[in-house]
């Protein structure tokens, strides 16, 4: 992934490590390109639709405003395990769920990636 | 020679890991079975020694190595034949989880690169490496820092493996989905 948008180069690029760090919003975003990895964690702690439906929203639109502007989501695949019994997991899993469908409608590319290898689905 | 295969609990990853070995094995070399397991309690004994058993019926010579840590010590002890590392969760495992350390992301690295080194010296030592290892992704990620340094170690090393590796392999339901390298060598 850093390969094919040539983050290593001089790009730059803001980081958001959902695992350790709170999402943030576009203001004062001075950087062209934002990428947001461990989505589902970001959506663990708030697990509510039609925050993360306008979330994506603001998004889109700060990116449609410059053309080399670019957002990236990476997030693991929490969809395929058994369904948990506890009620919050459950919901966890339905949101990500959700929320992965909206990014895969709304995104250019989208990517399944195992071991560093890349299966493009769109 | 690296070949990379992985699966989920059950998958049948270790009897493709098995054929895959045999496959590769010349008549005369010998094949080398590097365990990292861990043997704590009775049912795992007894699973050990019922693999021990189905492989001496095989017309492989098998030489079995229980190492759980310190893989890199086995080196002098091959050349030129194929060596089956089963499995690398449990190796990664054993070196964060022994000593002290593994809530610094900075010394969980260290140990993941050198166990990336060692791979790499048993692929030039031997004549192909099959390495075993797991899919432990798709439950999410543990809020807990070991677990979440070691799924990170791990996924690292997949990557970085996969990238050596002639040959990668996902088993599912005891089927090969190959994703690099074409059909099993």
């Amino acid at each position: 992934m850093r390969g094919y948008y040539e983050l290593d180069k001089a790009t730059s690029h803001r980081w958001c490590n959902g695992y350790e760090q709170d999402a943030f919003f576009p203001d004062e975003m001075k950087e062209r390109i934002v990428v947001f990895e461990g989505l589902e964690a970001l959506i663990r702690r708030l697990p509510d639709r039609v925050y993360w439906e306008s979330f994506f929203q603001t998004w889109h639109e700060w990116e449609q405003e410059k053309d080399e502007r670019c957002v990236i989501w990476i997030g693991c695949d929490i969809t395929q395990g058994i369904v948990p019994i506890a009620k919050e997991e459950r919901h966890w899993r339905d949101v990500t769920g959700w929320c992965y469908q909206q990014l895969s409608r709304r995104c250019d590319r989208v990517d399944r990636l195992w071991c560093g290898l890349a299966e493009r689905m769109k | 020679m690296i070949v990379f295969i992985s699966g989920g609990v059950r998958s049948g990853k270790s009897k493709m890991a098995e054929r895959c070995v045999a496959a590769l094995a010349s008549c005369r070399g010998i094949v080398h079975y590097i365990a990292t397991a861990k043997v704590t309690d009775e049912e795992m004994k007894e699973r050990v020694a019922r693999h021990q058993r189905e492989r001496s019926m095989q017309p492989i010579r098998w030489v079995t190595w229980e190492q759980p840590l310190h893989v890199h010590e086995l080196l002098p002890h091959f050349q030129n034949d194929v060596v089956l590392l089963d499995c690398l969760t449990n190796w990664l495992a054993n070196e964060l989880f022994h000593e002290e350390g593994w809530e610094k992301e900075e010394r969980c690295r260290q140990k993941a690169k050198r166990i990336l080194t060692t791979i790499a010296q048993l692929e030039s030592s031997s004549n192909a490496l099959v390495i075993v290892s797991n899919e432990l992704f798709s439950g999410g990620v543990p809020q807990d820092i070991g677990t979440y340094h070691f799924m990170k170690m791990l996924g690292w090393l997949h990557q970085h493996i996969v990238h050596l590796a002639s040959h990668a392999i996902l088993v599912q339901h005891g089927i090969p989905i190959v994703k690099k390298g074409g059909s099993l060598p």
